[in-house]
């Protein structure tokens, strides 16, 4: 399988004052296989965020290589960034981050009308069967501020999935969520996995970092474990196990 | 504590404190400037006219003249006169004086006339107000003059008339209470008394008296006036009152004046709608923050006071520089002033004066901020600190969807929903692109109603292409008859109309009679524009000017009647119409031929010439100048041109002004508005960007919706320049006999150049602050 993501050396540094600075991450050697699904666990500080939008081309790492695709993202323009974001990335936060003047259904389009590969009508279908997929077509008309938080992560998936990304980025997706929200969600990215679409996400969560088929570890910056599983499969209804060896690994890396 | 509060506040808002300073202090220095002026041009006038003395009454006459009878009436109504003066002008054709080796004055419309100064008042000055003593072989010439054809101390000009040539070399540029301004048609030239009586001697030019008034203390210039008609003494010119020369004086400087106060008090109420954008958006910011402290129990005043505080110390600021840039920004706007009424403008009052703009300033923008703040009233601090959670409960109808945009790409669409979203916000900016076009076009209205030939109309001249004036010479009445005949035979001509003005009296409402100079012809020829009803076409028909037909001259309207004393017998006429003329002091009428020339007393002839198609006018012109030496023949467009000429002169100053300070405005509040709209926006671009928009893309959301606004804002303050400008300038001319203006509009200034500076200017701020605004790191954004 080719890698869809090679990151080598990877360093991100940020100011502190004048003459102080802070790595955030160091060294981060790191290849992510097309059709993955993998999850970044840490203490809080430890740059698993960072990592995911320094690898993402969201943010500019300070120093080493990342290749996405094939193309050395520190060397591209904004334009171009941007560009692979919007027809080959998906992105879900933790705090779903809508556009506030747009209705939830105009949210879902709205990376699919700037793309503009499609007619509109092509693209408000494909809105509507994504939330219908997801069970949240009866808001398609509300706004931001309407609708349960498990409700708005699910907007915020279909948003992500408009444009048929090769990857997705969640940073911490179900972090604001109650736990059946959270299976509901998990569910759903599975899904989207099983189509051949790469999910890489941040948690804190066991139980999220359970569903997904590779764990790395990070503290202080830097890489120090991972964790390999076979592909999640729910009939097999192994959950429990898969969580326990997880939280038996971290223990074991001094968590 | 306050103070700490106030300098973190300032260091925070960097941007925002420097445009509002510098809307402040704009408006302090053009206030502080145009007060600063108007003092000085009160107080030089009040100098100049000390030292000038001006008579109170002039009479100008040619002809026949006796001066034993004015020594009899004057001694007659000595309870009114103090002293009586007459100066006796030597007028010399415009073509008789020759500037340096080739040029000569021949086209200037004024009347010129060689002096010697008067001995008890009428004094003309030098450019230090005092009384001008010529030497020998040397001559003082009229500002006006120094001005239109650029002669210095030192040059040489030649009179040659008949056998009489001299030249003169010049000493002083002559100030000239009575007939300094380019609104009086004549102007004095000063010699030596040997010189003077030489070009008498060797009857240079025609003789034309000054007869000279000056009232005691309470005299009633008004019952002179009637006094000296009844008495038929000589008066076959104008009748001008004092007040006249001094409005004449005083009036460019005044307009100048007044419309850069008005600019003034619009950058006033740009800074506070600034003040009020930041305020809105700070108290949106820190809506927590007043929870908290409201929370704590510090009073709405300690809190208002840390707003206010910020303000208080800016405005004070900007009040200081700004009064003291005002000393220097003075002088680019009384050159006029400095040259034709006063060059010393020395005088602590002026400055004391000045002080009113910062003081006002300060008080506007407190009271300003105290009414913007009292909305930190009403926030209590349970509303304040859960302001989230209200916002969420807020139920609002969803509008604009991206569904229902067949036409538009997706940027500019989101660019201009966000104007219907968020009008309020955008409020603001709409406002300054309405005045700062406003600011723009105005000006330049009026600059091209002034430079235009159809301004003729309020000069209460129809328009026509040439015009022969006939004034103050006992040939001008056979020169008038030999005229005549000749253009029957000229084929060039494609019509023409002869004017005669003879001053006749006139029955006031109370009884009293006064004289009324009347202008009868045919003004059918060359009709002019009625501001209500028409020429006056049949016997017995007036029509009156607009300051005549005023309640403080006959107070007549249309179709009221008028009682004119012609020929020796009274006369009823009616009122057919009623126009506009700033000429003459604004008091003109014209009535029908058959009323008759009052022989006696003819002022001057007119005659008005169009014409035929490719007839070169220039030519036309020099004929007759050459053919008829007492005749001023004058092509329509100069005639309005040198007559306005320091009017226009300072109006391109105002339109160069106005471009300008609209340009800064809208660039320096078209940042300000972006950086807090782009503040507040920055996580919605960051959404936007997370997602792959790019910055340009974003960057056309923000340029279409502000374009968008700036747009409206040009058409509307095109529209108000247009429309309400011409209502403003209207009520500014009325005084002077002109109370409907109507802008001669040059589209492509009015619609595409000033529209695509603003437009170009605005384009390009958007461009700067979207990109000063973004900062690379996107996460930073989107975790905070």
């Amino acid at each position: 399988m080719t890698n869809i993501i090679e990151a080598s050396s990877m360093t991100k540094r940020v100011a502190l004052g004048k003459n102080t600075e802070l790595s955030i991450l160091r060294d981060i050697n790191l290849k992510v296989k097309k059709g993955e699904f993998l999850s970044v666990m840490g203490p809080s500080g430890s740059g698993k965020s960072t990592l995911l939008y320094n690898i993402s081309g969201m943010d500019r790492m300070t120093s080493g290589s990342v290749k996405y695709q094939g193309r050395e993202i520190g060397s591209l323009k904004e334009e171009d960034l941007a560009k692979i974001r919007l027809g080959t990335m998906g992105f879900i936060f933790q705090d779903i981050n809508l556009l506030k003047n747009l209705s939830l259904i105009d949210n879902i389009m709205f990376p699919a009308l700037a793309a503009a590969d499609a007619n509109k009508h092509t693209i408000s279908q494909k809105a509507k069967q994504l939330m219908k997929m997801t069970g949240i077509e009866k808001i398609a008309d509300h706004t931001s501020t309407q609708g349960s938080g498990g409700q708005l992560q699910r907007v915020g998936i279909c948003r992500a999935l408009i444009n048929n990304p090769d990857i997705i980025f969640g940073d911490e997706p179900t972090g604001a969520l109650d736990s059946k929200a959270t299976e509901e969600i998990m569910s759903i990215l599975a899904e989207i996995n099983k189509t051949g679409t790469t999910v890489m996400l941040v948690t804190h969560d066991v139980k999220v970092a359970a569903k997904t088929e590779r764990i790395l570890f990070m503290i202080d910056g830097k890489i120090v474990s991972q964790k390999k599983m076979r592909k999640y499969d729910a009939r097999q209804d192994d959950r429990k196990e898969r969580e326990e060896s997880i939280m038996k690994w971290l223990m074991e890396n001094g968590l | 504590m306050f103070l700490k509060m106030v300098k973190n506040d300032l260091v925070r808002n960097k941007i925002v404190t420097v445009t509002v300073f510098v809307f402040i202090t704009m408006a302090v220095i053009l206030a502080a400037s145009a007060i600063h002026n108007i003092a000085s041009l009160i107080q030089g006038m009040s100098k100049f006219q000390e030292s000038a003395e001006p008579a109170d009454i002039t009479v100008m006459h040619a002809g026949e003249f006796d001066q034993a009878k004015i020594d009899q009436f004057t001694e007659q109504y000595r309870e009114h006169i103090a002293v009586q003066e007459t100066m006796v002008l030597q007028n010399i054709d415009g073509s008789d004086i020759q500037i340096g080796q080739h040029q000569t004055m021949a086209e200037t419309i004024q009347d010129i006339s060689f002096v010697v100064q008067n001995k008890n008042f009428d004094f003309i000055l030098d450019i230090n107000n005092e009384r001008l003593d010529v030497k020998e072989g040397y001559v003082a010439v009229p500002i006006y003059f120094m001005e239109q054809y650029d002669l210095h101390i030192g040059d040489s000009i030649t009179v040659k008339s008949g056998w009489y040539e001299k030249m003169f070399v010049i000493s002083d540029y002559a100030r000239d209470y009575e007939m300094n301004s380019p609104l009086t048609s004549s102007k004095r030239f000063v010699i030596n008394q040997s010189d003077y009586n030489q070009m008498l001697k060797m009857q240079a030019g025609e003789l034309e008296y000054l007869i000279e008034f000056k009232l005691n203390e309470g005299g009633d210039a008004a019952a002179v006036q009637t006094a000296y008609n009844e008495a038929g003494l000589p008066a076959n010119g104008p009748i001008i009152e004092g007040k006249i020369f001094t409005m004449f004086n005083a009036m460019s400087d005044m307009v100048v004046a007044l419309v850069i106060i008005f600019i003034s008090m619009l950058l006033i109420v740009i800074a506070a709608l600034c003040i009020r954008l930041t305020f809105l958006a700070t108290i949106d910011e820190d809506i927590k923050e007043i929870g908290v402290m409201k929370a704590m129990g510090i009073s709405q005043k300690g809190i208002k006071k840390i707003y206010l505080s910020k303000y208080k110390v800016v405005s004070i600021a900007a009040g200081i520089i700004g009064y003291l840039l005002s000393f220097a920004a003075v002088n680019l706007l009384n050159g006029n002033r400095r040259l034709y009424i006063a060059s010393d403008l020395s005088g602590n009052l002026n400055y004391l004066l000045a002080l009113i703009a910062p003081i006002f300033v300060y008080v506007m923008i407190v009271l300003y901020c105290n009414r913007v703040l009292k909305r930190v009233d009403k926030i209590s601090a349970v509303e304040a600190l859960r302001s989230d959670i209200m916002e969420r409960s807020k139920k609002r109808k969803y509008s604009f969807p991206l569904q229902k945009n067949k036409f538009l790409s997706l940027n500019s669409y989101m660019g201009l929903r966000d104007i219907g979203k968020r009008f309020k916000l955008y409020r603001l900016l709409f406002v300054i692109y309405i005045v700062c076009t406003f600011i723009v076009i105005l000006p330049v209205n009026m600059y091209n109603t002034l430079n235009s030939p159809e301004f003729s109309s309020y000069m209460g001249i129809g328009k026509q292409d040439m015009r022969i004036d006939l004034r103050r010479t006992d040939r001008i009445t056979d020169d008038f008859i030999t005229l005549q005949e000749e253009f029957k035979n000229d084929n060039d001509i494609e019509k023409y109309a002869p004017y005669i003005t003879s001053s006749y009296q006139v029955k006031h409402a109370d009884g009293t009679w006064h004289n009324l100079n009347i202008e009868i012809g045919d003004f059918s020829v060359f009709p002019l524009k009625f501001l209500e009803g028409r020429a006056p076409e049949e016997e017995g028909e007036i029509s009156l000017s607009l300051a005549n037909a005023a309640e403080d001259g006959l107070n007549k309207k249309v179709g009221d009647k008028v009682t004119v004393e012609a020929g020796g017998k009274e006369q009823t006429l009616t009122v057919t119409g009623i126009y506009q003329d700033i000429t003459n002091g604004g008091k003109t009428a014209k009535a029908h031929t058959s009323l008759g020339v009052n022989e006696a007393s003819v002022l001057w002839y007119i005659v008005s010439i169009n014409l035929a198609e490719g007839v070169a006018i220039r030519e036309k012109m020099n004929y007759y100048q050459n053919a008829y030496s007492t005749a001023q023949v004058n092509n329509i467009e100069e005639y309005t041109k040198q007559t306005l000429g320091t009017i226009i002169d300072q109006m391109e100053i105002v339109v160069i002004g106005g471009i300008s300070i609209a340009i800064i405005i809208a660039i320096l509040v078209t940042a300000l508005f972006l950086r807090m709209l782009l503040a507040k926006d920055m996580s919605q671009i960051a959404i936007m960007r997370s997602v792959g928009l790019t910055l340009r893309q974003i960057s056309y959301q923000y340029m279409a919706g502000t374009l968008m606004v700036l747009l409206v804002g040009i058409i509307l303050g095109a529209l108000a320049a247009n429309f309400l400008g011409e209502l403003l300038v209207s009520m500014g001319m009325s005084s002077m006999g002109a109370s409907k203006i109507e802008f001669v509009h040059v589209i492509w200034q009015t619609w595409l150049l000033c529209p695509v500076v603003l437009l170009a200017a605005v384009g390009l701020t958007i461009l700067m602050s979207c990109k000063a605004a973004v900062k690379d790191d996107l996460s930073a954004v989107l975790r905070s």
